[in-house]
């Protein structure tokens, strides 16, 4: 073993307690270090037992990855302030998981390293963001085409069948059961819960898991009613969920959603057939329809006994009209009848003469006509003759023979050839004004 | 009538408006008045029935899902 040299140097270097406090004091003299407002989202965010909040501060890129980290506090004497600001302009516990706005101030202890602590808190920020996601969400929604579905719904006239989705021991719960059993209208409505956890991360999947135990037995119900108390503990944040608010667009049934927060809205609230308040007001709401359903009976209830005692009304008007119309009635057919008979009675003597009197003319025409057609075939006749005698002339030999042609008869007959004559014959020539008797030879 | 049990309360409001339809109809015949305000009696009590007394059948199915949850 090598001996330590009486000539080693002396270690160089300071304890870390006084680099620690070289840190301190220039971490903690800075002022750009001091009551920063700064853009962060809180991480595993815990309450110890003496009422101090601790929590991360992280930043995460467009990919989800974090990348920066402190470690924060809020004492817990501005703990209850801060916690009542934030919940009264949210309607949230500030909580894991939120884009917050916090007023920091960084500071360095040499044992337990660096912290910023926060100050203060600027909740329209956080609301701001709530707000972003809620209108992706329904953004995507609206894509997606089933935004409006499940408000498309037609209601049933009366929904009595109702499957709830609450939390067994829910003081919202109780409300509605006992709004709804004790309506004084004496409507009865059939109730079925479906248990499910209200709040924190729980929420969505056993939502889900309950209406899907609902959708099972679809046809047992007219809708279903999504209610939780209000208090004031309300992370209402987890409604504002894609999954669930897309399983309630889509659900087959109208839903009715009554998550108690007269603060702000949920996506769920803007998908669900019918959005109330409070669970007092969905029981309200289903009890009404059955009152105007019931005010609708007794409308038609009257319109019935109405509608018997006019139509017997008008049945009996009817009935003594015509009662007093008959003899007025009688007596007018009389008297048009008796008109009828004195007309005809007048008339027959014109009508007679007209008769005779168009007989007359009729005659006289058809003389007339046949004076007419005699006249006309005479004359025609006359002409055809005089056509004839023309052609007769025309066609005789006398003016044949006056052009110096003769006739040559031989024993009487016309010699119409040369070969019918012979040497010694004796013929006759007719001339056109005479004849001369010759001899062939 | 057996049919009337089968009847939901859309079936029996509709029917019931219909015939009111028919009774307020001036060519209505009071002939046949008679059946018309007898069967609308009817429906009349089936749809208050339907809103008003309790379904122990539907009841008991309910109860016994709701066990199962």
């Amino acid at each position: 073993m090598q001996q330590p040299s009486i000539f080693s140097p002396k270690p160089q270097g300071m304890t870390l307690s006084e680099f620690n406090a070289r840190i301190e004091q220039v971490l903690n003299n800075d002022a750009r270090l001091r009551s920063q407002w700064v853009i962060a989202e809180t991480s595993d965010l815990r309450l110890n037992r003496s009422g101090h909040c601790y929590t991360e501060l992280i930043e995460k890129d467009d990919q989800g990855t974090t990348i920066a980290k402190v470690g924060a506090a809020i004492w817990a004497s501005n703990y209850g302030s801060l916690y009542h600001k934030f919940l009264k302009a949210t309607g949230q516990v500030l909580t894991t998981g939120m884009k917050v706005l916090v007023n920091v101030t960084a500071t360095f202890h040499r044992l337990y390293g660096i912290k910023v602590i926060i100050n203060d808190i600027d909740p329209s920020y956080t609301m701001g963001d709530m707000e972003r996601q809620r209108q992706e969400i329904i953004n995507r929604l609206k894509e997606a085409g089933v935004f409006e579905m499940n408000k498309q719904l037609p209601w049933p006239d009366v929904p009595q069948r109702v499957a709830i989705v609450s939390a067994a021991g829910a003081a919202g719960y109780g409300d509605f059961m006992n709004q709804l059993g004790h309506n004084p209208y004496g409507l009865q409505f059939y109730a079925c819960l479906f248990p499910a956890v209200m709040q924190g991360a729980q929420t969505v999947p056993t939502v889900l898991a309950a209406l899907d135990r609902i959708n099972r037995h679809i046809d047992l119900f007219d809708c279903v009613v999504i209610i939780r108390g209000g208090g004031a503990t309300s992370e209402l944040n987890s409604f504002d969920n894609y999954d669930l608010a897309n399983e309630v667009a889509q659900f087959p049934i109208p839903v009715i959603v009554g998550i108690g927060h007269e603060r702000d809205v949920t996506v769920l609230d803007y998908v669900a057939a019918m959005s109330v308040k409070t669970p007092t007001a969905a029981a309200e709401w289903l009890i009404q329809r059955g009152t105007n359903a019931l005010a609708h009976l007794d409308e038609l209830q009257d319109a019935v006994v109405n509608a018997v005692r006019d139509t017997v009304a008008e049945a009996r008007e009817h009935l003594a009209y015509f009662t007093s119309l008959i003899p007025a009635v009688a007596r007018g057919i009389i008297d048009t009848n008796r008109i009828k008979l004195d007309n005809y009675t007048r008339n027959i003597p014109f009508a007679a003469n007209n008769l005779i009197a168009n007989q007359q003319t009729r005659l006289e025409r058809a003389l007339e006509r046949m004076a007419d057609a005699v006249k006309t075939a005479m004359h025609r006749e006359q002409q055809r003759l005089q056509a004839l005698d023309e052609k007769a002339t025309l066609l005789s030999p006398v003016n044949t023979l006056q052009r110096g042609y003769a006739l040559v008869r031989k024993d009487g007959k016309c010699a119409t050839a040369a070969d019918q004559l012979h040497p010694g014959d004796q013929v006759t020539m007719q001339f056109a004004d005479g004849a001369a008797n010759a001899t062939v030879n | 009538m057996e049919e009337n049990k089968e009847m939901t309360y859309t079936q029996a409001v509709t029917e019931l408006e219909q015939l009111v339809q028919k009774m307020q109809d001036p060519q209505c015949s009071i002939d046949n008045l008679t059946d018309y305000t007898k069967r609308s009696k009817e429906l009349l009590d089936i749809c208050r029935k339907k809103l008003t007394a309790a379904d122990e059948q539907l009841k008991q199915i309910l109860a016994t899902i709701q066990q199962q949850a």
